[in-house]
């Protein structure tokens, strides 16, 4: 990744973040019902639309990967995953701090929270995936259809969670207020910080992406390496290609 | 005869020489059904149907994980798979013959599991059964398409066994949240239309993951 752009992605970002940073400590006025604690809700919820949209990035990806074969869908995919998951754990513990003086308990099974840990859930399946099978060859495969299916499956995961709850409704009372905000100076801060965040998941994502294409690359040079190797009689040298650092093996 | 029916007729015919799977997921059942029992000390009786219908589906689950390993593995010996692959039998097909004999697998443990339930939770066998069991159906042929699916890239890697859980179980929840909801209305005697919002979820479930592993099974389905 080029440095003028890492430079200005970042400088952007920490402007964006800066004023976000401003606006919730010093612009917007003060919740009536809930109190200064309900601030973090300019930070909660752009991590949650910021993770759900990185998770829906990690389908596309999926999909582009098996249609077109290009190793870029997979890496765009894995960094997508890796840094959404950063952001949906965001979403869970800035939700449990939340919690934790409006409702008096750290965690409860409401419909949103319940959605978020199961997408949590099934983005973790998806990185303990690629954790185990990263020296296999078709890892690439596996985890585009992984992420194809748990896509998929997040829509059914919303619809049966509410209605879980519609029924049976939690003994607390749901979260009020969720997008109900009546003061303008409120649509503004959360719009900031969506854009702060927005920013931020999208330098981390092409930092991210920029190694795995290096890793990427430098994989397939290995692996031609000796295969050139092997041509050449050579098989005394090999370069190992799996995801530990490269390491030379028994010159001889 | 079509690829699919000799794929099923084969599998079904090495499980009735042998019998090995289909006892070993019963006694499974078994086993997580007493043990579920000890954690939760129920009362017992209709006061508890939630509670038995909850751990039917726990029981199915972990039964259902280990069917569709072994649904797979049996390929892998003799390099049948390689055969499989080889041969112009389509992808698709063959998904759904495993998924099959997942299912029906599956559906054994699982009528053992329900009476072990009857007798354990102290219910009645009565017709309250009866309409637990299409429920049971479709939430032990959706987790079929799904495990089939998953099983087939968990059986290829070094650790999969430990990784088919961590993936099939978060997928899964909406049909168990739903399966589970539905199977404890009717175990109090509820009818179908007081559950039709869960059961309209199962089958939604169903087809989706149906139409999924269908389609996607040929990306992951390859011998090493």
């Amino acid at each position: 990744m080029n440095q003028r752009l890492n430079l200005a992605l970042g400088a952007l970002t920490a402007l964006l973040m800066l004023g976000a940073i401003y606006m919730v400590f010093m612009f917007v006025p003060t919740e009536a019902d809930q109190g200064i604690v309900q601030r973090i809700f300019y930070f909660h919820v752009p991590c949650a639309w910021v993770a759900f949209a990185a998770f829906g990035l990690v389908a596309i990806c999926g999909i582009f990967y098996l249609w077109l074969g290009q190793d870029i869908w997979d890496d765009l995919g894995y960094a997508a995953a890796e840094i959404g998951m950063v952001f949906c754990t965001l979403v869970l513990v800035t939700g449990s701090i939340w919690a934790k003086p409006i409702w008096g308990t750290w965690w409860t099974w409401d419909s949103r929270l319940t959605t978020t840990l199961i997408l949590w859930l099934l983005y973790g399946g998806y990185l303990m995936l690629r954790a185990m099978a990263d020296d296999t060859p078709q890892v690439a495969r596996f985890a585009a259809v992984v992420g194809i299916v748990a896509a998929v499956d997040v829509p059914v995961v919303v619809v049966s969670v509410r209605l879980w709850r519609t029924i049976h409704p939690a003994v607390l009372v749901t979260r009020q207020g969720g997008h109900g905000l009546e003061d303008p100076r409120m649509v503004a801060t959360l719009l900031v910080a969506l854009a702060a965040f927005t920013a931020l998941f999208v330098w981390l994502l092409i930092l991210r992406f920029a190694t795995l294409r290096m890793r990427t690359r430098i994989m397939t040079l290995a692996r031609d390496l000796n295969l050139a190797h092997a041509a050449a009689g050579d098989l005394c040298c090999t370069i190992s290609t799996t995801s530990s650092p490269l390491t030379l093996s028994s010159l001889r | 005869m079509t690829g699919f029916s000799v794929i099923l007729r084969k599998d079904l015919r090495l499980e009735l020489r042998s019998g090995e799977s289909t006892i070993a997921l019963v006694a499974l059942s078994l086993l997580i059904l007493v043990v579920l029992v000890f954690a939760l000390d129920p009362v017992g009786g209709v006061r508890d149907a939630a509670t038995a219908a909850g751990a039917l589906w726990v029981a199915m689950i972990f039964a259902g994980m280990i069917g569709s390993t072994r649904a797979l593995l049996a390929e892998r010996d003799n390099g049948c798979l390689r055969a499989l692959i080889a041969s112009p039998l389509d992808r698709g097909a063959l998904y759904l013959a495993k998924l099959a004999a997942a299912f029906i697998f599956m559906a054994i443990a699982e009528a053992a599991a329900i009476v072990l339930m009857v007798l354990f939770f102290n219910l009645d066998f009565d017709s309250r059964l009866l309409r637990l069991l299409p429920i049971i159906g479709l939430g032990a042929l959706g987790f079929s398409a799904l495990s089939t699916l998953l099983a087939a890239i968990s059986g290829r890697l070094r650790a999969g066994d430990l990784l088919l859980p961590l993936l099939a179980v978060p997928m899964f929840v909406p049909a168990l949240i739903a399966g589970v909801k539905a199977s404890g209305a009717a175990l109090t005697g509820a009818s179908f239309g007081a559950s039709a919002q869960w059961l309209k979820i199962l089958i939604a479930f169903d087809v989706i993951f149906l139409t999924s592993g269908y389609l996607l099974f040929e990306h992951v389905i390859g011998e090493d």
